[in-house]
């Protein structure tokens, strides 16, 4: 007991004594970050927005100042559907050199002219739904050099495009994924007929049926439900063909922005459809990520 | 290369020290150990010794606040003909400048403010046992600002606390050099103090301010180093004033003729002019300038050679100087350098 007790005892004053004799040179290589310095860490198979994106180990915290792998997969959610969109082909590796930044011994920024293609391709869509280009997308901030990120082979400088018109909202994919995160990303969800479709300015309005049933109430009101009536923003003039038929039931996705309700998300509301079948029974178990839960 | 080798064995010790010193198993141990660590720690005031054994954990955060301290002095200095070098070879705690300059002076508050702010940072990890995020700030909403208290706010109010129980524990005489301290240390306290940080967080959907946290979080020490060092710049000339009754001084006043006014509590203070720091003398912490590196195309100005040198002239050396130039990031994922080289030469005192 006495010798076990002695050992340890030296081996504390070993140990400590040089401590506070060495001389240390400060590092300030990394910014914002005398707290922890990051680590390198594996992307997990559920943040989504990451996968498959060329690399399988990210820095943690990341650049987007993201401390806590929850809280990198509940922000990094609501960028899951913008990518479904397929605006640019840049789109994923601008959001994971941020999201998910790639090990270096220093960080790696994605290039400006990565993020002004991005923007320029991906912002009207998120205007579509209401989105502005987010202050933490700022294109102006990323290096021009040659030590960031651009798409690999980056030899399409201004090709300008002459893609059709789409409709954000009714553009969208019979898969599952991709309506339960459209799911998330909208505030509410509902099941009902169109009952009339106007032009107003650049916005096409919709009005709904009386008869309306809640799949997810969100911040709607009961007594706002009953006169719902909903805005394709920037939408006058763009195809939609459920918006043409009226004698079909949809399910119908929408969020409040000031005092607007835009449409997010229209599905046919077809029971033939196995995969429409399939994410409806997914809906009732399907949590979406609460950041709640990552920021206390 | 050996640097990185020291602090890495650094970084090696404190992960083993901080794992002994929380042994719970070893309590007999522990006690027994903190008492002859502290006791064996070199430069420490009996009261300091004291806190040191009731709070062993603080002591390794103390002494890493204490070397952010001296380090970012000697960056503020490096282009001086002192250059706060001298300290940096002593143990952390055993600094002295027996002259009271204007270094002191920075140098008494860069280190007082060093700890506050290792200590504080220490909070907010939760390395320290006592203490954790500030519990004022944490969920409510600020409703005229539109965002709301989250996150982990720095709790400065237990590091300042701390500093000024453990950095004053040594200075117990009552003298001019001991009041000169004392004001000084908290100059650098206050300097921290008023330059916390509001940082906040957009965490809306797809990054939007819908939503936003915010938290108090500690500011860099270079930027504390810089306010000082203005402060450094006009620093007080100050005297001691001693009541009729007692024999030692009570309150420093500044020193000029037909005039009791105090100094500013955000002023640094010194008693003493500063040498001329040309030679060494370790009274004033001076290693003097010999074998400094000094610019030649520089006139009037401290860093160049006819004031580095005080006159005695420099030393010309030739060399090349190599270093990594046009990287570049390659996809998916590594960096290519290209190696640059120029001659050039270095002055150096005589």
């Amino acid at each position: 007991m006495k010798s076990l007790a002695s050992l340890s005892l030296w081996r504390i004053i070993i140990l400590i004594l040089p401590l506070v004799s060495l001389g240390q040179t400060f590092e300030y290589g990394w910014p914002d970050n005398y707290d922890k310095p990051p680590q390198c860490v594996d992307i997990p198979v559920d943040l989504r927005l990451c996968q498959g994106v060329g690399y399988h180990q990210m820095l943690l915290p990341n650049l987007l100042e993201h401390e806590s792998m929850a809280e990198v997969k509940q922000q990094a959610g609501s960028w899951v559907p913008l990518l479904h969109k397929n605006c640019d082909p840049g789109t994923q590796l601008l959001l994971c050199s941020l999201f998910a930044p790639v090990c270096m011994e220093r960080p790696i920024y994605p290039c400006r002219r990565l993020c002004e293609n991005v923007r320029d391709g991906c912002s009207p869509i998120m205007a579509a739904f209401g989105f502005p280009w987010p202050h933490i997308l700022t294109c102006d901030k990323f290096p021009q050099d040659d030590m960031c990120i651009n798409t690999p082979n980056d030899t399409s400088t201004s090709e300008p495009n002459g893609h059709p018109p789409v409709c954000p909202p009714c553009d969208n994919e019979m898969k599952m994924d991709v309506i339960l995160d459209h799911m998330c990303a909208s505030e509410f969800a509902i099941k009902t007929k169109i009952q009339e479709v106007k032009r107003e300015n650049m916005d096409r309005k919709v009005t709904l049926q009386k008869k309306k049933r809640t799949i997810k109430m969100g911040t709607l009101k009961k007594k706002d439900l009953k006169k719902l009536t909903l805005y394709l923003k920037n939408g006058a003039d763009c195809p939609c063909t459920q918006l043409d038929n009226t004698r079909n039931t949809y399910l119908i996705m929408g969020r409040k922005v000031d005092k607007q309700y835009l449409l997010t998300g229209i599905h046919k509301w077809d029971k033939s459809n196995r995969e429409f079948k399939k994410t409806m029974k997914k809906l009732k178990s399907h949590k979406c990520p609460a950041y709640e839960n990552v920021f206390k | 290369m050996s640097r990185k080798t020291r602090r890495w064995m650094f970084h090696i010790f404190l992960c083993l020290g901080i794992i002994y010193l929380k042994m719970g198993g070893f309590s007999t141990v522990l006690a027994l150990g903190a008492s002859i660590i502290c006791n064996k720690i070199p430069g420490l005031a009996p009261r300091q010794r004291i806190i040191c054994q009731s709070r062993p954990d603080a002591i390794i955060v103390i002494g890493e606040g204490a070397q952010m301290g001296i380090n970012e002095c000697q960056f503020q200095f490096k282009h001086g003909r002192w250059n706060c070098s001298a300290l940096g070879e002593r143990t952390v705690f055993g600094k002295e400048l027996k002259v009271g300059s204007k270094e002191a002076a920075f140098m008494y508050a860069i280190i007082a403010a060093g700890v506050a702010h290792a200590i504080t940072s220490a909070c907010t990890r939760g390395n320290l046992s006592e203490c954790s995020c500030d519990k004022d700030k944490q969920g409510f909403y600020a409703h005229d600002n539109g965002w709301k208290w989250g996150g982990c706010s720095a709790d400065v109010r237990y590091g300042l606390g701390f500093s000024k129980v453990f950095m004053d524990a040594k200075e117990i005489k009552h003298s001019a050099r001991t009041l000169m301290n004392l004001h000084n240390n908290e100059v650098g306290r206050k300097v921290l103090e008023r330059n916390m940080r509001l940082e906040c967080k957009c965490h809306g959907v797809s990054g939007s301010c819908a939503t936003r946290t915010c938290w108090t979080t500690l500011p860099k020490f270079r930027e504390l180093g810089y306010i000082l060092k203005d402060k450094y710049t006009s620093a007080i000339h100050v005297e001691p004033v001693k009541a009729t009754r007692h024999k030692r001084p009570t309150f420093l006043k500044i020193k000029k003729p037909y005039s009791y006014r105090k100094p500013m509590d955000t002023d640094l203070v010194y008693i003493e002019k500063s040498p001329n720091y040309c030679e060494a003398d370790l009274r004033s912490g001076s290693i003097g300038t010999q074998g400094r590196v000094c610019n030649k195309t520089l006139m009037h100005h401290p860093n160049g050679c006819d004031l580095m040198c005080c006159g005695r002239g420099y030393n010309t050396h030739q060399y090349s100087r190599v270093w990594q130039c046009n990287c570049k990031f390659f996809w998916c994922c590594y960096v290519k350098c290209n190696t640059c080289s120029e001659r050039t030469e270095v002055y150096t005192c005589k």
